[in-house]
């Protein structure tokens, strides 16, 4: 497969503070990559790295195959990002802002008026930044991104102070990405929700440390869902399923079934009501990503 | 009003404040310890030839030009992410905000002289000066050069409110800082410049029965004035400010 | 790259009044001898029958002093247009090296100052000019008294900007600026190996052009200290 970034053991210390120890992440080209993690996780400092911006205390950083280290300029020119809260000169417009970074990653000018198009700024163009909203700002963060055309995008919380339908505009956008552009991106979030709603692959942070790293549908295969049935005489019949050799679990008299077919639901319904339990109901519990997340974080602080 | 206070310093503890504090003295310590202060011997007492030398740089440039570095840092948290939010959403009210980082700033200016005081001390010891030492010295020049202060402090205070840099009020302060180099020298000019007043009130005269170094009509009118007309514009200023 | 930098960083000074302190400085200084000769004209003329030579040592009382605050001022300026919304992130993941984003800061800061010293040869002659000083122009004098301190004053330029583009506290680069305008001030009688004493142009030799070599020495030293020291550090 290739990997439009490859993190090997990528570590970072402040003091005796770990913030990322030992990060193996691997981005796969034209992925949305959902870089989740608590507040504090090391989400920021990794991107940090990624971007050259901090030097890893240990590890390598390999983004288009090359090593960061020695092509940091070359990769950079193909990258775009948006790092935690948008930075911009407040006594400049808009269009100014943008201006001074065209300048340097040297694209023609008309791509200010295109990406200030794509994020619906070009009414406040001429208008200095000063007077912007939080989600205007946040927007212009994500406009200079695009600038220079990047094939890799680097979002840091990019839906950050914006409205819900702002929100909405720039998850479309995002996701229209990959397959419009071509672009490969990265985008941290605390969010699951925001996560589940754009990413296609997934890697989870904590304390510094990635707990999963795999496909959205890898990670919804957690949220196995089970059955559960309310009978009566709950114990009794619970003894009778497992005599017959199905798993099942008894919980304030609430027998579960893991992992069943439609069909295996209907047999041991069927079963269990020729054995005389009154059946009062069928339900299927499913367990939310956000559950899935809290248990996944939980366990690797226990542990 | 006092917890206002209380939460300023506590804001301040942790910029640096300490080193800036004691910049100044020490400035003044070594122009001290290098005088040549030998020729006054006999003459006039040789605590104030020393105070002479010592306060050239010290109230001509540095205690002015200070006033507005500390009004800069006693704003500098709220011109960050939005403190003035923060902080005027809290029920305070705009004037007793205003009124408070002044203080804090005169209470800090207050240090300042102090340990000047403390490094006329000991540039004397060093020197190894035998004449009594002038209590007068404390009281007119240490007092007198922190109430000189008063209006430029206002002043800093209006510009630091108003910019977010620091370099910005600097630069005011630069620019009427400078010219007291030259309005110092002139008896028409000086006594009406507020910025020439620290130089001024600092500097020991000859006895004339005032308060302090300057006559209490100069006190009254430059410092006075210029206070209220400072205070007051930073103060409407503020009150105005939208955050 | 460089090019393409410093057309940023002049793009970013804009309304920020820097342009308008670049023209103060040099109109400050020669208004002050305005303000001197306004008042005591005869007096002046009195002192020295080198009118010309008297005047621009009057005029060159004040330069040193305006330049190295010029450089406190305008280098905190420059390091806080990126403080204010940390926008040193942003640019340091362009295709930039930091390198080049000091060199181009330190490019612009030096034209600023070098557009100061030409106004204040420009705003000097003027005045000189309009005061009927009488004899020949000295050219040479006016050429060194206006260029000169610049050079001289490199090394205090290169402090000021490592101590500013490091210092998230500007009040720090700040008073180090304060302490570094009184020792200018004091020089006449500090040890000629303070770098603040060399806009002054005096030395035990009496060679200003000594002061303009070791100040483009000791500058180029002390700009190479500050570089390698902000490329070594995470970026904020």
């Amino acid at each position: 497969m290739e990997y439009i970034v490859k993190t090997e053991n990528l570590s970072k210390h402040f003091g005796q503070e770990k913030a990322v120890s030992g990060l193996e992440m691997k981005i796969p080209k034209g992925e949305i990559y959902g870089f989740l993690g608590p507040n504090g996780a090391g989400k920021t400092t990794t991107i940090r790295m990624l971007l050259g911006l901090m030097k890893p205390t240990s590890g390598r950083i390999e983004i288009f195959q090359n090593d960061l280290k020695q092509e940091r300029l070359n990769i950079l020119r193909r990258v775009g990002s948006l790092v935690e809260s948008p930075s911009y000169y407040p006594h400049l417009t808009a269009k100014e802002n943008l201006e001074a970074l065209r300048k340097i990653v040297g694209v023609p000018k008309q791509r200010i008026d295109e990406v200030l198009e794509i994020v619906r700024l070009t009414a406040a163009g001429d208008k200095k930044v000063k007077g912007f909203s939080l989600g205007m700002k946040q927007r212009l963060g994500i406009a200079a991104s695009l600038l220079n055309n990047p094939e890799l995008l680097i979002l840091d919380e990019p839906t950050n102070g914006l409205d819900p339908s702002g929100i909405i505009e720039i998850r479309n956008l995002i996701k229209s990405l990959p397959s419009e552009c071509g672009m490969t991106v990265l985008i941290s979030s605390h969010l699951l929700s925001e996560i589940d709603q754009m990413a296609t692959t997934v890697g989870i942070v904590t304390k510094g440390k990635m707990i999963f790293q795999d496909s959205i549908e890898a990670m919804r295969m957690f949220a196995q869902q089970s059955v559960l049935l309310k009978v009566s005489e709950s114990d009794k019949a619970w003894r009778t399923l497992l005599g017959r050799g199905m798993k099942a679990g008894l919980d304030n008299g609430i027998i579960s079934l893991p992992e069943q077919s439609d069909e295996n639901v209907a047999e041991t319904v069927r079963g269990l009501v020729a054995d005389g339990f009154s059946v009062y109901r069928v339900e299927e519990e499913r367990r939310s990503l956000e559950d899935i997340f809290l248990q996944m974080t939980r366990e690797e602080q226990a542990g | 009003m006092l917890t206002i206070l209380k939460s300023e310093w506590f804001k301040l503890r942790k910029s640096n404040i300490i080193g800036i504090l004691l910049v100044g003295p020490l400035i003044g310590l070594g122009a001290g310890i290098g005088a040549d202060i030998a020729e006054a011997a006999g003459m006039m007492n040789e605590w104030y030839m020393l105070l002479i030398y010592m306060n050239l740089p010290y109230a001509v440039l540095f205690l002015p030009l200070v006033t507005g570095v500390l009004a800069s840092l006693v704003c500098r948290y709220e011109h960050q992410a939005g403190g003035w939010k923060q902080l005027l959403a809290l029920p305070v009210t705009r004037g007793k905000v205003f009124a408070a980082k002044y203080v804090l700033i005169l209470l800090l200016v207050l240090f300042i002289q102090l340990f000047y005081l403390a490094a006329i001390v000991g540039a004397g010891l060093y020197k190894g000066v035998a004449d009594p030492f002038p209590a007068a010295i404390i009281w007119k020049s240490i007092l007198g050069g922190w109430v000189a202060a008063f209006p430029l402090v206002a002043m800093q205070l209006w510009m630091s409110v108003w910019f977010k840099s620091f370099a910005a009020p600097f630069a005011v302060n630069v620019v009427f800082t400078l010219p007291s180099i030259l309005a110092m020298n002139s008896e028409k000019v000086g006594p009406y410049y507020p910025w020439a007043q620290p130089f001024a009130m600092m500097y020991p005269a000859t006895e004339n029965g005032d308060i302090f170094f300057i006559p209490w009509e100069q006190l009254m009118t430059v410092i006075g004035g210029f206070f209220l007309l400072f205070y007051l514009g930073g103060y409407f200023y503020f009150q105005r400010k939208a955050v | 790259m460089m090019g393409k930098l410093l057309s940023a960083e002049f793009m970013k000074i804009k309304r920020k009044g820097i342009w308008f302190l670049t023209v103060l400085g040099p109109i400050g200084v020669v208004a002050m001898q305005m303000v001197n000769y306004g008042v005591r004209k005869d007096y002046l003329f009195g002192q020295n029958d080198d009118r010309w030579g008297y005047y621009l040592d009057n005029i060159h009382s004040f330069t040193p002093l305006a330049i190295v605050l010029g450089i406190v001022i305008l280098t905190s300026f420059m390091s806080s247009i990126e403080n204010e919304t940390n926008a040193w992130k942003q640019l340091m993941a362009l295709p930039v090296s930091k390198m080049s984003v000091y060199l181009s800061k330190f490019t612009v800061l030096s034209l600023l100052l070098l557009i100061s010293s030409v106004l204040l040869l420009l705003f000097t002659l003027a005045f000189g000019i309009s005061l009927d000083l009488g004899g020949e122009i000295p050219y040479d004098g006016l050429l060194k008294y206006s260029f000169y301190p610049f050079f001289a004053a490199l090394p205090v330029l290169a402090l000021q900007l490592w101590a500013a583009a490091v210092s998230v506290n500007q009040g720090v680069p700040i008073t180090l600026g304060i302490v570094g305008v009184i020792l200018t001030y004091a020089g006449y009688a500090l040890p000629d190996w303070l770098i603040w004493k060399w806009p002054l142009l005096l030395n035990e030799w009496e060679e200003p052009i000594i002061n303009v070599l070791l100040g483009a020495g000791t500058g180029l030293f002390l700009y190479a200290a500050g570089m390698i020291d902000f490329v070594r550090r995470d970026v904020k």
